[in-house]
């Protein structure tokens, strides 16, 4: 099935366009609902057949994919340099001509290609299709027969629109307007004969074509455009799925039997084991240094012995990294070096980050980059974000942290003020939290320097670009070079505010942390401050109440939320700094496959904060054909997940992605 | 790639009373419209009624839904009528997929603007076949006039709004405007060929 929406306009048409032009510039839409294939272009090559000498007069010829979309096509199109031409010609669907006629007022705008209505049959009026391509249509009426009609519509269907009955015509089934064309009403009347049903004419109403009204339909519209651009373009509305566990209290989950704490809990280097097997660690003791500048210290989380120094299934990623393997003593004994610090309002910024370094403190929103690190920028900062966003659906830990402990974040948030120099802060947090904001609130108003902003609730607000573009309005460079600082902003996770309050105030390394453990199935899910290297075979058979071997064939478990959330081939791993959370769901009957084609319906350009075409990473990353994905921006994906989520084909774009993105490093290193 | 909203219960509720239902609920276009409350308290209301319900993306995909139904088997079976909230589309698919079910839409199918092409937007395109915004400026009066009108103004607009309601603009006060102000006003001279309305199917 192909719904390509347009073609070229009958070659007399075209060349009269070109008889009243001078200096033409050709847009051509990249096509949409068809399937992807590499052979763009080929109405270009026909027109300038068709128009044979006055080929002289277009002075240029640009391919837009999804055109109709005002917002990244006014982008692309601000880049290309119009004024020197006096008309405009486009090769698209009526929406790709409107809406540049409106861009470019001036200027003459010509339509090269008529739209094709799409309907299989011969519906008497426009009919829409799924987001699949399928030959079911819709005619969106706004009052829907398909009840009294055993599913089919007459309205598509039937070449005439009849709604109460066939209109005598048909012969042998067959339509009299056009012989190869079911009727309608003969495949509806052996439908309901099939159901044991009967088409009962006195229950239609009569059809009201003045409904669905204007109005309304000009509302949702506007609506709809409006919550795509809100704050940030692109990004979704997922179902948060947070009320299971926004009230439950941060419970303390028992100290494991044995901690398993990797020695790559940050990105960067491993740190180097500062003990060995047999050894006698505490509470809070450091067993990991840091190896290098962009490394970072490891701590026990229990006191006991070191068992074994060895490879273990690590939760980030499919493979085996170094741990050190603690069997607890039961003593709960604390590494005698942690004591409080009374005067740490006066430390100076050198002091505060040694602190931050030697605690082993990492961004905890999932990123884990050492935070003494990013706390060094090379360029000045003039304002602090503190991300209270939390966007991801079911997690609600750092929504807990602000709840209960609102008082040590902004004691946390005054400390980063003085390592970065910074005068003005912002807290960020979604709407969806009312109860975390009404608790900073009290506190922010003795704090002038703090203002807390509350954000529309929309995935991936928590992404870092997303959050300075809602509050500051300030547009990040595209990564991988660019970064926040480069407009003079750091963003910090609450989670890692309450570590750095733990580390300088309390003395306390960072070796524990508060998770959401939520999902589908679980008997007891909730907020927990779990000690780093706890199993998640104890956490599951905590929150399971049974025994949980055979979990992983019914239930998909990830580390982080369900849409950037990676998800855990066994239980075997144990809890790191990155670990948000641990979401449990039922599998799918439908599994994500690499198999099925896109169609190009183009959701994934709609939902994309970072305003790239993420199509064409599994386009090409399925021919294997790496190094193309790079002409189309990969290196800026941030990998939010909001492409993958919304894929109507299920193809697993993230994969793909981050190959891609592997790819291009590695390009570009060599 | 559509909008719904949900029917009235007085004209499900007679289809369905005493029945043995299964649910299939399309989350797919979710973000574009569809009311997600309204659904739950809808089917809340069901209760007993309900033996079981699949939440999926993408109704209208076949081959998904067409899995669903093979992995709800035992469900749909005991189920005497099938409940689906989704567009038209996803409401025939289903449809066609258990033929031998009695299968019922919860929802009104609605259209949005420029949904057509991709993107929701103030533009619309009927997809006529014979495209006329070359002649009126690059305003559609097909999709955008209240009576379709392919040659002019019907005369019946006050202060550039269309007679038949008042939020709405006179597209063919915008389009003389538009072609004024472009010094194209000649082109209006072009219309009036009578229009091909015989829409030809897609390959």
């Amino acid at each position: 099935m192909d719904y390509t929406k347009f073609r070229l306009k009958p070659d007399q048409e075209i060349r009269e366009v070109f008889e009243r032009v001078n200096q033409i510039f050709i847009l051509s839409c990249g096509k949409c609902y068809k399937k992807f294939e590499e052979e763009d272009g080929e109405e270009y090559a026909r027109l300038l057949d068709i128009v044979g000498e006055d080929h002289r007069k277009i002075a240029g010829h640009a391919m837009i994919d999804f055109l109709c979309n005002d917002f990244l096509s006014t982008r692309r199109i601000s880049d290309l340099d119009l004024s020197h031409f006096d008309s405009v010609g486009v090769v698209s669907c009526g929406l790709g001509v409107q809406f540049l006629a409106k861009l470019l007022e001036g200027t003459p705008v010509y339509a090269l290609a008529d739209s094709v209505p799409h309907s299989v049959n011969y519906p008497p009026e426009v009919a829409y299709h799924g987001i699949s391509l399928e030959e079911e249509n819709c005619a969106a009426c706004g009052q829907c027969y398909l009840n009294l009609t055993g599913g089919i519509c007459p309205i598509t269907n039937c070449a005439k629109g009849l709604l109460n009955g066939p209109c005598g015509g048909a012969t042998d089934g067959k339509c009299e307007v056009d012989s190869s064309v079911d009727c309608a009403w003969v495949r509806i009347h052996e439908r309901l004969r099939k159901r044991g049903e009967q088409f009962a004419s006195e229950y239609v109403q009569l059809r009201d074509y003045s409904a669905p009204s204007w109005k309304l339909r000009s509302d949702l519209s506007l609506q709809n455009q409006a919550l795509r651009g809100e704050g940030f373009y692109g990004g979704f509305h997922p179902l948060d799925k947070k009320e299971a566990t926004a009230d439950k209290q941060i419970e303390d989950f028992a100290e494991p039997q044995i901690a398993v704490i990797f020695l790559s809990q940050h990105v960067g280097r491993r740190s180097q084991p500062s003990v060995e097997v047999g050894d006698k660690v505490r509470v809070g003791q450091k067993i990991g240094e840091a190896d290098g500048f962009v490394s970072s210290a490891i701590h026990s989380s229990i006191s006991g012995k070191v068992i074994a120094i060895e490879a273990r299934t690590y939760p980030a990623a499919p493979r085996k990294e170094l741990a050190i393997v603690v069997e607890n003593d039961g003593k709960s004994e604390l590494d005698p070096l942690i004591q409080p610090r009374e005067d740490f309002e006066g430390l100076p910024k050198e002091t505060l980050l040694e602190i931050v370094k030697e605690s082993g403190i990492v961004g905890l929103g999932g990123a884990m980059f050492p935070t003494n690190v990013k706390f060094s920028p090379p360029k000045a900062v003039d304002t602090l974000i503190v991300n209270g966003c939390e966007c991801e659906p079911y997690l609600n830990a750092d929504n807990r942290i602000m709840i209960e402990h609102p008082e040590e974040i902004l004691t946390g948030i005054r400390i980063v003020q003085n390592i970065l120099g910074v005068e003005k802060v912002f807290v960020g947090v979604e709407d969806n939290k009312p109860e975390a904001m009404a608790a900073l609130k009290r506190l922010s108003d003795r704090s002038p320097s703090v203002e807390l902003v509350s954000l529309k609730t929309k995935y991936p607000q928590g992404a870092e670009r997303a959050l300075i573009r809602a509050i500051l309005d300030r547009e990040v460079p595209p990564p991988p070079k660019g970064l926040p600082f480069d407009v003079g902003v750091m963003v910090s996770n609450v989670s890692t505010l309450l570590a750095i309050y733990q580390a300088v105030v309390k003395g306390v390394p960072l070796f524990q942390r508060v998770i959401t453990v939520s999902g589908e199935g679980l008997t007891r899910s909730g907020n927990y401050m779990v000690k780093i290297g706890t199993p998640l075979k104890d956490i599951m058979q905590y929150c399971f109440d049974k025994n949980v071997d055979r979990i992983l064939e019914e239930y998909d478990v990830r580390m982080g939320g369900p849409v950037m959330g990676i998800p855990q081939a066994s239980l075997d791993s144990s809890v790191i700094k990155g670990t948000t959370g641990l979401t449990v769901l039922r599998k799918f009957p439908v599994q994500a496959s690499e198999e099925r084609d896109c169609i190009r319906c183009g959701r994934c350009v709609e939902v994309c904060p970072m305003q790239l075409y993420p199509l064409f990473y599994g386009f090409y990353g399925k021919k294997g054909d790496l190094g193309k994905a790079m002409e189309y921006r990969v290196e800026e994906c941030v990998e939010c997940g909001c492409c993958e989520y919304i894929c109507a084909s299920k193809i697993a774009l993230l994969s793909f992605i981050r190959q891609e993105k592997a790819y291009a490093r590695s390009a570009n290193k060599g | 790639m559509l909008a719904v909203q949900i029917k009235a219960e007085q004209e499900i509720a007679p289809l369905i009373s005493s029945k043995k239902l299964f649910i299939f609920e399309c989350l797919g276009c979710r973000d574009v419209h569809y009311p997600v409350e309204e659904a739950e308290r809808f089917i809340a209301g069901l209760k007993e009624g309900v033996v079981g319900k699949a939440s999926l993306d993408y109704l209208c995909h076949r081959e998904f839904t067409h899995e669903y139904i093979k992995a709800y088997a035992s469900e749909i079976e005991k189920a005497q009528v099938i409940l689906v909230f989704s567009c038209g589309v996803g409401a025939q698919v289903v449809s066609s997929l258990l033929e031998d079910k009695i299968v019922y839409t919860c929802c009104d199918t609605l259209y949005l603007n420029g949904f057509q092409g991709l993107t929701v937007q103030e533009f619309d395109c009927d997809q006529c076949g014979e495209c006329y915004l070359n002649y009126t400026g690059g305003l559609c009066p097909i999709a955008r006039c209240s009576k379709h009108l392919l040659n002019g103004p019907c005369g019946g607009s006050q202060d550039g709004k269309c007679e038949v309601e008042s939020d709405i603009p006179c597209v063919w006060q915008q389009i003389v405007d538009r072609l004024a102000k472009l010094g194209q006003l000649d082109t209006l001279e072009r219309l009036g060929t009578a229009k091909n309305w015989n829409v030809s199917p897609v390959s």
